[in-house]
């Protein structure tokens, strides 16, 4: 009778366990060179690492009550998490192993993406509140987030990046074409030579250093009240202009001017040649400008 | 005496009068004596070679048709601002423009579902504290076309990430 009692008492026990059992998944697709690889999931974690194969590999773990939903064809391959309507029980845990030259998209709600050692055609990365970082090669990057920080240290010739209020940092090798936008985020980017650097904030502040600007090349800074520092090489060739409304302004080159009545005060100078562009607007926050670089 | 012997007798007088008189010469002072006090000017004496012009009574004609003027820049410049309180400077083209921008997105975000996606509200929120910021600034500097673009930037994502919450609450897509 007891040992029948104990029985029944382990059978319940293990019956919870059993049904929240996480589901393990292992899929793989040859796709053509070129071809298009999106992954779509909610919450957990996003593990990409590139790898020398044509193959892409989806392996990991989900929740109990999450499906994988999948599309596949030779040039697409799509993976979507499903999840039930009321979801409480966690996530999915997933790793992606993607080939070269391919395209990239992935997209989260609260799942973080940790992305590295790819050498893709395109990269497209989304997510709300999840952390996000890239490195490793990408014809063209663009990371979203909503709350999330994004750490991008990608060799990439076009880098975008949008938040509202996560951390943007970029750098390792990060050049050409670079576009930055925050509404409280903080923004810091460490890039090599520069065609065109496009940074706007309303709040977060703003850390910019390049290596070079190329010929051209054009850098613009916008900030309501966040503090700007711009960092460029003394043998920049450009065209230098800040305004802020009401915060100061402080350059190694040029002199700063205030108008006689009135608030506001401006700096207008060539650097160099004067070849390229800087132009910094600021209404109240600190405007910085080293040729230190 | 008839009026025309008076009149003869005065013509006689007359007649008898030298043709020629000569101005005596202390007639000036003898005649600036006679003359009753000046009264001290009314603005400070000017210095240098700048001479004070006397008073002259000013010419009132522009006076209807200042008023004129006045009333029709009141009506064109004042009009669409009924709201605005009295000695307040006019709108700036950007804040004009911004004041609709508003319009236009208070009427988008209220058409949309209140999506109560957890994941997105500290970001709503985020934005509206930042809208708030901007128009601040913008009242601050109306004549600062970045602050307009940053407005509109703010806007936008704010209508869109409402209706990415709208949705994500909609779909079970939030955890």
């Amino acid at each position: 009778m007891t040992r029948t009692l104990m029985s029944c008492c382990v059978a319940l026990l293990l019956a919870p366990s059993l049904a929240l059992a996480d589901t393990r998944i292992d899929e793989r697709h040859t796709l053509a060179a070129g071809g298009r690889i999106e992954l779509s999931n909610v919450a957990g974690k996003v593990t990409v690492r590139g790898w020398d194969r044509n193959d892409v590999q989806l392996t990991g773990t989900l929740s109990d009550g999450l499906q994988l939903r999948q599309e596949k064809s030779a040039n697409r391959v799509r993976w979507e998490i499903e999840y039930p309507r009321r979801n409480g029980n966690g996530g999915a845990t997933l790793v992606l192993n993607v080939p070269r030259s391919v395209e990239l998209l992935l997209s989260t709600v609260s799942a973080s993406q940790d992305i590295s050692g790819i050498d893709v055609r395109r990269l497209q990365a989304d997510t709300v509140s999840g952390s996000l970082s890239a490195a490793g090669r990408s014809g063209d990057s663009k990371l979203n987030t909503v709350s999330g920080s994004v750490s991008a240290r990608l060799q990439t010739p076009k880098l975008d990046v949008n938040t509202v209020s996560g951390r943007i940092e970029a750098g390792g090798g990060v050049s050409g074409d670079i576009g930055a936008q925050t509404v409280s985020g903080r923004v810091e980017v460490d890039a090599g030579r520069v065609q065109r650097l496009a940074v706007e904030t309303v709040s977060g502040s703003i850390e910019l250093a390049a290596a070079g600007l190329a010929p051209g090349g054009r850098i613009n800074v916008e900030s309501v009240s966040a503090s700007v520092t711009l960092s460029l090489p003394r043998t920049v060739s450009a065209q230098l202009s800040v305004n802020s409304f009401s915060g100061s302004i402080n350059s190694d080159a040029g002199q700063v001017e205030r108008p006689r009545y009135g608030p506001g005060s401006h700096l207008d100078t060539r650097l160099g040649g004067g070849d390229g562009d800087i132009r910094i607007q600021s209404h109240s926050g600190s405007v910085q400008v080293r040729l230190d670089r | 005496m008839t009026t025309h012997d008076h009149d003869s007798a005065l013509l006689a007088r007359l007649r008898a009068l030298s043709s020629e008189r000569s101005v005596p010469a202390d007639g000036w002072e003898r005649l600036s004596s006679r003359l009753p006090p000046r009264e001290p000017p009314s603005a400070p004496a000017a210095d240098g070679n700048v001479v004070a012009l006397p008073m002259r009574p000013r010419r009132r004609w522009w006076l209807p048709v200042g008023a004129a003027l006045a009333a029709s820049l009141a009506v064109y410049a004042v009009a669409p601002w009924r709201h605005a309180q009295p000695g307040m400077p006019a709108p700036s083209a950007l804040q004009l423009q911004a004041a609709a921008m508003t319009e236009q997105y208070q009427q988008a975000v209220a058409s949309l579902p209140d999506g109560r996606a957890p994941e997105w509200q500290p970001a709503l929120h985020e934005l509206d504290e930042s809208a708030a910021q901007i128009r601040a600034a913008l009242a601050q500097d109306p004549r600062a076309p970045h602050l307009l673009g940053q407005l509109k930037r703010t806007y936008a994502l704010r209508l869109e990430l409402t209706r990415q919450a709208a949705y994500a609450a909609e779909s079970g897509l939030a955890t």
